[in-house]
């Protein structure tokens, strides 16, 4: 028989982005079992929300929840403290809620592939992407005055409007991103040391995708077709804007890869089509009313699906606040897919997952 | 193979990175920065007091009843909740500023504390002067009103 070891990765590793512990048992650095504990990062933001915080503040606060979907959050706040509100936002404030999310899951999948190349030992493609990617965070910034926290959705609407020239030059960076994009693809699909650290590397069949109730990227590469975009029209009329959906068959860390980085083409298109379609409308509606009842509401972050839920009591502070972050309702798959890979992939695997801790454990 | 000849030619050329302090760095026109605010224009209402979310405004008050505005740019979050909040235009608003580092000699957390317990205690300090003194009125004017009454009586 075999030796078996425990191998600790984590709180704090150099492969993880994130404060995460998994416990790898090994045998001959075949990984066998996996545990994970990941609440490292607990802030209290829930409690915050529902005591310290008016709610027309809270959407700034949820904002600081996490900073690579900090618009997730505020958008899914917002729209959460509407429906208490019973109020109908103005489409123009939906187009641009669409087209800040969107750019904002363009720098968190590129970040994403970014450090799954990283971790697979790739450090060139590493830095290639970061330089590429600096683009989105200069176009979120000339549009929300800030790089990483946008405060853009408040209740009620948006904050700021989008002017002509940043418009024309969303759209001319972006069509300076197409070629720099084809060749990210190309060397993700074709680079033969890549491919040795992601084909068939942390692989999550569709049947076991569907039993652990996996969300997102990760899901939709297994073949999984779970988008909140696909599934709710409601909130923001996605399919208007020219959504699609991306789905891969090999559940893998390439597959992953693949299914990213066909989604950042399929933002480039949504945004595209929002700024030429933009609707004339005012940005922003008042109300002096104060939220009442329950509300859930669901929202696709660049990781999968978000849900708020909230109630109000008639006062100008929540009664009860829960964010549930895409993240969360992938752990159990994450320890899974680990089983049966070398212990040397794990990295690669880790980062393929795009884990975003500050969101689950808030 | 391709990618290793590019790697290659890479080395001639330039980096693609802004060097930082000697070069400025790309910051849009209407940038989230620091908050301004004109007195002459304000009717002191303190609104933006209330709206702003971390707590980074604050009004004291002297004895005078003369309140003076409070600003604490290292807990500020650059929202602008307090500009749409001001129900008069243009006495808070926001600038393209970036906001400058923090100092220890400022003592801008501690400091700031402080400051905010004592200019709320400062207006309730006022506000009790002002009741007392209301109510000090109301109980001089109880007091002449019958010795007035008297006096028409007797005249």
């Amino acid at each position: 028989m075999a030796t078996q070891y425990e191998i600790p990765v984590g709180a704090q590793h150099i492969a993880l982005l994130e404060p995460l512990h998994f416990k790898f048992s090994t045998e001959n650095e075949k990984i066998i079992d996996t545990t994970a504990n990941v609440g490292y990062v607990h802030r209290g933001i829930e409690l915050a929300c529902c005591s310290k915080f008016k709610f027309r503040q809270v959407s700034f606060v949820v904002g600081r929840v996490c900073g690579l979907c900090s618009i997730s959050h505020t958008t899914a706040y917002s729209q959460v403290a509407e429906k208490l509100l019973n109020l109908d936002i103005p489409i123009r404030a939906k187009y641009l809620r669409m087209l800040v999310i969107e750019l904002d899951r363009i720098h968190s999948h590129l970040l994403c592939l970014s450090h799954v190349a990283e971790n697979s030992g790739f450090e060139a493609l590493f830095m290639k992407t970061m330089q590429y990617r600096e683009f989105s965070m200069e176009l979120l910034e000339a549009v929300c005055g800030n790089r990483i926290q946008y405060d853009f959705s408040i209740v009620g609407g948006v904050a700021r409007d989008l002017k002509p020239a940043v418009a024309n030059s969303i759209l001319e960076r972006l069509n300076h991103f197409k070629p720099q994009l084809n060749e990210l693809v190309d060397i993700y699909e074709n680079n033969w040391t890549l491919s040795l650290k992601n084909k068939g590397i942390g692989i999550l069949t569709k049947e076991e995708a569907m039993r652990l109730n996996v969300v997102g990227p990760f899901a939709r590469a297994a073949g999984l077709a779970v988008d909140v975009r696909d599934e709710t029209e409601d909130l923001l009329p996605w399919k208007a804007v020219g959504y699609e959906m991306v789905t891969d068959t090999t559940g893998d860390v390439f597959a992953r890869n693949m299914v990213r980085l066909r989604e950042i083409s399929v933002s480039m298109k949504i945004i595209e089509n929002v700024i030429n379609g933009l609707p004339e409308s005012p940005l922003l509606i008042e109300t002096k009313a104060f939220p009442e009842g329950e509300a859930v509401v669901r929202l696709e972050a660049p990781r999968g699906e978000l849900m708020y839920y909230a109630k109000g009591n008639k006062t100008q502070v929540l009664e009860r606040l829960k964010i549930k972050a895409p993240t969360f309702s992938n752990i159990p798959a994450m320890a899974e897919t680990f089983k049966g890979n070398e212990y040397a992939s794990a990295p690669a695997i880790i980062a393929s997952y795009d884990p975003c801790l500050s969101c689950t454990a808030r | 193979m391709k990618t290793f000849f590019k790697a290659i030619g890479n080395l001639a050329k330039k980096p693609i990175t802004t060097k930082y302090p000697f070069e400025p760095t790309f910051i849009p026109d209407d940038y989230r920065g620091l908050i301004g605010f004109n007195a002459d224009l304000c009717i002191w209402c303190r609104r933006c007091e209330m709206a702003c979310p971390p707590g980074a405004i604050v009004f004291s008050q002297a004895m005078d009843g003369q309140q003076t505005y409070h600003y604490n740019r290292a807990v500020c979050i650059y929202c602008s909740e307090c500009v749409r909040s001001c129900p008069k235009e243009g006495a808070i608003f926001q600038t393209a500023q970036p906001a400058p580092c923090a100092l220890k000699a400022e003592n801008i957390n501690n400091g700031w504390n402080k400051l905010f317990a004592e200019s709320l205690e400062s207006r309730n300090i006022y506000a009790a002067e002002k009741k007392r003194l209301t109510a000090l009125k109301a109980a001089e004017a109880k007091a002449a009103k019958p010795s007035a009454d008297s006096s028409e009586k007797s005249s």
